[in-house]
């Protein structure tokens, strides 16, 4: 009907903006295909919004992105996975996938994958509602073994930050009698801390930076070794007990993978071409706004990073007993 | 002064003006088309507009948002295809009278209203729009229940005329919402461990199916018809059509607002409920609800476009977003390095009004646009069957793989679209499967955050549902409604206004108590 030709004035649109004539058949001489691995409107699909634009400026070729939701990314990654190897198409995504295997979620994670770039990771905070009657991760502790049952910590389902914050406090400091109330996404759930649903949310340090600010939240402790600079007043949970050094740095990243066996020239061109576009200014202030720390590694160090990452976060979900199989069962060792 | 300057850069910058224009065109459109979505648009907006400023990017994004809104009436009333889940109570009565020939009146009258409710959007935003926000933070998980239940007592307004099998059709519907992967602790439900289950069954890919092809599939029954002609001289509605239904309009457009207001709520629920509040408080329609009403396109229409000026006020005082498109919204105001938040009104009230008179802009630009080209489009409908039914099948296909670019979606549309034709042959209601679906993931949540936050007490819980004035409230409409249907309540009703009716002689009885099952 009527809209034929006008998704097809902007598809002309697009490739005309981006698509003067490349070099005889060198990578890539095509379009290439970006699937996110979350809705439109979150952060995964914010970020990769925004650092494709550039991209597609250094590649001279247009990246045409969609999302395809569902199953915790792993209907997307299966995808991506089970497609062809040739450069054309990358999967979009977070740190999910490392998990798939302990959670049962699927047999394939990032192992199947070459990452392009890991783009950034994100801090995790402790929020509360600002007239929960404690003021700093210390006093919360001491309230909620004083009240068994009544503080309400706010969770997104296991494997979420929230669930992975939530392990690494009760390893250290023993089982937490919290009533936890699941919400469906870290934005609904601080949506409900500020309706004085729940009283205590984990989450992710962008998400909350501009309640914290105006006010609607009360900020109890960043889940780093040293303080954010986005809110340099907010004291890092390793002052109020060190044992949670070692699980740290820990935070959700964002990263563009691309199925293993890709050519090595098509991985090498798109690194260098997200490099660049992840170095770009506007990238970057987005990144700080936003609360995420600029990662921008490829090759051996995004692998070696991602090891780590899954060691440590699938043993500590194993320790909490929230895994469906245990790590060692894929040759998971323990960090 | 500079809140004013603000509010009219749309109107000075003629470059704003166009792409406000533009955008609300092309949202018509893409309304229109099922398995389109204006969320879908918007989002392939953000990377379109990176690398324009943030006020070009969010005036085009407005007039997509507003023109979308009202463009899933169109094909609703035109071919009983909703465009968007938003215009499936239009399609109850706008259809009827597009078969009798009335298409252009109904999208006349379609179009006024959403305007009109439009409006009183933007007004509450621009006005009220902390006061309304304060409100929303309100609801508990409990209230969302609450307010789930109520919209699950529509299934009596959408029933048709035979409760049972709309009860039938409801329950389908919450079923039909519960299989996939639960969002809340990832359990499979209903998934028989097949992949293809685990996201669920995209409830868009059904709305197409049940009422794309089903509508297809009937209408081969009378595939040598001659089509009906369509009368096009009213088009515009006449004033006192307007007056007249002014009431009902303002009581469903402050409706929309707040639904839309509710972060998790939006326009489909808004729309639902102002149906079944228009079926509630119209004594007399000139024709009855379901064969053609006015009333059954007012309540809707207004409805959904007040949702969008509703969706705002979280947004543009919390940062957060009232629906999905506003969700993307915040997004792209992130990525312009704007930083949406309970900050963002004090820092850059600008930002605030320059959205309120794009939203002005906007609504102005759909009436425009939504009363120009009926002419055209009513063609639609006069179009021999032979070429009207594969039209629909396409546009369903389409519809159905634009929504997850997932074959799969396809498969499951024409399965419900086969199933639909035989439910609507035996005389089940459509209506309820859709409402069953929208509603089931509110109702499924809340009830288990509502009853965790209560550490698993029933009676805490009901507790909680007494000394909370909002949920009381809402539990006594629940209550309210389910029994002022019941047959004692009504022959109670009946004997209360004879007796009024004998003391008081000139007042007729017949007036009351007999608006119908719900």
């Amino acid at each position: 009907m009527k809209f034929a030709p006008f998704v097809a004035a902007a598809i002309a649109a697009t490739l005309a903006l981006s698509a003067s004539p490349s070099q005889a058949q060198q990578y890539p001489t095509k379009e290439i295909q970006g699937v996110i691995q979350w809705g439109a409107g979150g952060s995964t699909d914010t970020v990769m919004r925004a650092v494709s634009p550039k991209a597609e400026d250094v590649l001279d070729q247009s990246i045409v992105l969609q999302n395809i939701t569902g199953g915790v990314g792993a209907i997307a990654l299966n995808k991506v996975a089970s497609g062809k190897a040739d450069g054309y198409t990358l999967l979009m995504g977070a740190e999910n996938p490392l998990l798939y295997k302990v959670m049962g979620l699927g047999t394939k994670d990032y192992s199947d994958f070459v990452p392009i770039d890991i783009l950034a990771r994100g801090t995790g905070i402790l929020v509360a509602r600002p007239d929960a009657p404690f003021d700093d991760y210390k006093s919360m502790i001491a309230y909620v073994k004083a009240h068994p049952d009544e503080v309400k910590f706010g969770s997104t389902g296991p494997g979420g930050l929230p669930s992975v914050v939530t392990a690494m406090i009760e390893s250290v400091e023993g089982k937490l009698p919290v009533t936890f109330v699941p919400y469906d996404g870290d934005g609904s759930a601080l949506t409900a801390l500020q309706s004085k649903a729940i009283d205590v949310m984990p989450a992710v340090l962008g998400a909350a930076i501009e309640g914290i600010k105006a006010g609607k939240m009360k900020p109890l402790a960043i889940i780093a070794k040293e303080p954010a600079d986005q809110l340099p007043q907010v004291k890092p949970i390793t002052d109020a007990n060190q044992k949670f050094a070692k699980f740290l740095p820990w935070g959700p990243f964002f990263g563009i993978f691309a199925p293993k066996g890709t050519p090595k020239e098509a991985v090498a061109k798109l690194q260098d071409a997200f490099k660049q576009a992840a170095n770009a200014d506007s990238f970057k202030t987005l990144m700080k706004n936003r609360g995420f720390t600029l990662m921008n590694i490829n090759g051996d160090e995004a692998q070696d990073f991602m090891t780590k990452w899954q060691q440590n976060t699938t043993w500590l979900l194993q320790d909490a007993g929230l895994t469906k199989a245990s790590p060692e069962t894929f040759g998971i060792p323990k960090p | 002064m500079a809140t004013l300057a603000a509010f009219f850069t749309v109107f000075t910058h003629p470059e704003l003006f166009a792409l406000v224009a533009l955008g609300t065109f092309a949202g018509v459109y893409v309304g229109a088309i099922p398995g389109l979505s204006v969320t879908m648009a918007v989002s392939i907006l953000i990377s379109f507009t990176f690398s324009w400023d943030v006020m070009p990017a969010i005036a085009l994004m407005i007039g997509i948002y507003m023109g979308g809104v009202y463009g899933g009436s169109r094909t609703a009333i035109l071919l009983n295809i909703p465009g968007a889940p938003a215009a499936i109570a239009t399609a109850i009565d706008g259809y009827p009278m597009a078969k009798r020939g009335q298409a252009g009146e109904a999208i006349g009258i379609t179009t006024t209203m959403s305007f009109f409710g439009g409006f009183v959007g933007i007004i509450v935003l621009a006005v009220a729009a902390p006061f309304v926000s304060n409100f929303a933070l309100t609801f508990q998980p409990r209230d969302y229940m609450l307010l789930a239940v109520l919209g699950l007592l529509l299934v009596g307004s959408l029933a048709g005329e035979s409760l049972v099998k709309g009860i039938f059709c409801g329950a389908l519907g919450l079923m039909l919402g519960t299989v996939g992967m639960d969002p809340l602790t990832f359990t499979q439900r209903f998934t028989f461990d097949l992949p293809l289950l685990q996201s669920g069954i995209s409830f868009i890919a059904v709305m197409i199916g049940l009422f794309g092809v089903s509508e297809a599939l009937s209408q081969l029954h009378h595939i040598d018809k001659t089509p009906v002609r369509q009368a096009i001289s009213r088009i515009v509605p006449s004033f006192a059509t307007i007056r007249k239904h002014l009431p009902l309009s303002l009581q469903t457009s402050a409706l929309g607002v707040l639904i839309g207001a509710l972060p998790g709520t939006g326009g489909d629920i808004a729309a639902l409920m102002a149906y079944d509040h228009a079926k509630r408080v119209t004594r007399n329609p000139e024709r009855a609800f379901g064969d053609g009403a006015i009333e059954g396109l007012v309540a809707p229409e207004t409805a959904n476009n007040a949702a969008v000026g509703g969706a705002f006020i979280p947004m543009m005082t919390l940062g957060i977003p009232g629906d999905a498109v506003t969700a993307i919204m915040i997004g792209a105001l992130f990525i312009h390095g704007l930083n949406p938040g309970p900050m963002l009104m004090v820092e850059k009230p600008d930002m605030f009004w320059f959205i309120v008179g794009g939203l002005v802009l906007a609504n102005f630009c759909m009436l425009l646009f939504g009363l120009t080209g009926i002419k055209l489009f009513v063609k639609i409908v006069e179009m021999p069957r032979a070429v009207l039914v594969p039209l629909i099948m396409l546009l369903s296909i389409v519809g159905a793989y634009a929504v997850n670019n997932s074959i799969t979606d396809v498969y499951w549309m024409l399965g419900f679209g086969v199933f639909g034709y035989f439910l609507k042959l035996y005389g089940y209601p459509l209506g309820p499967i859709i409402l069953g679906v929208i509603l089931s993931r509110l109702l499924d949540d809340n009830w288990r955050r509502a009853i965790i936050s209560e550490r698993g007490s029933l009676p805490d819980f009901f507790l909680g549902l007494v000394s909370s004035p909002l949920s009381l409230t809402l539990f006594l409409a629940v209550l309210f409604i389910f029994f002022s249907q019941t047959p004692p309540w009504k022959r109670w009703r009946g004997r209360r206004e004879a007796l009024r009716a004998k003391a008081d002689p000139a007042r007729p009885a017949a007036a009351t108590g007999s608006e119908g099952g719900r």
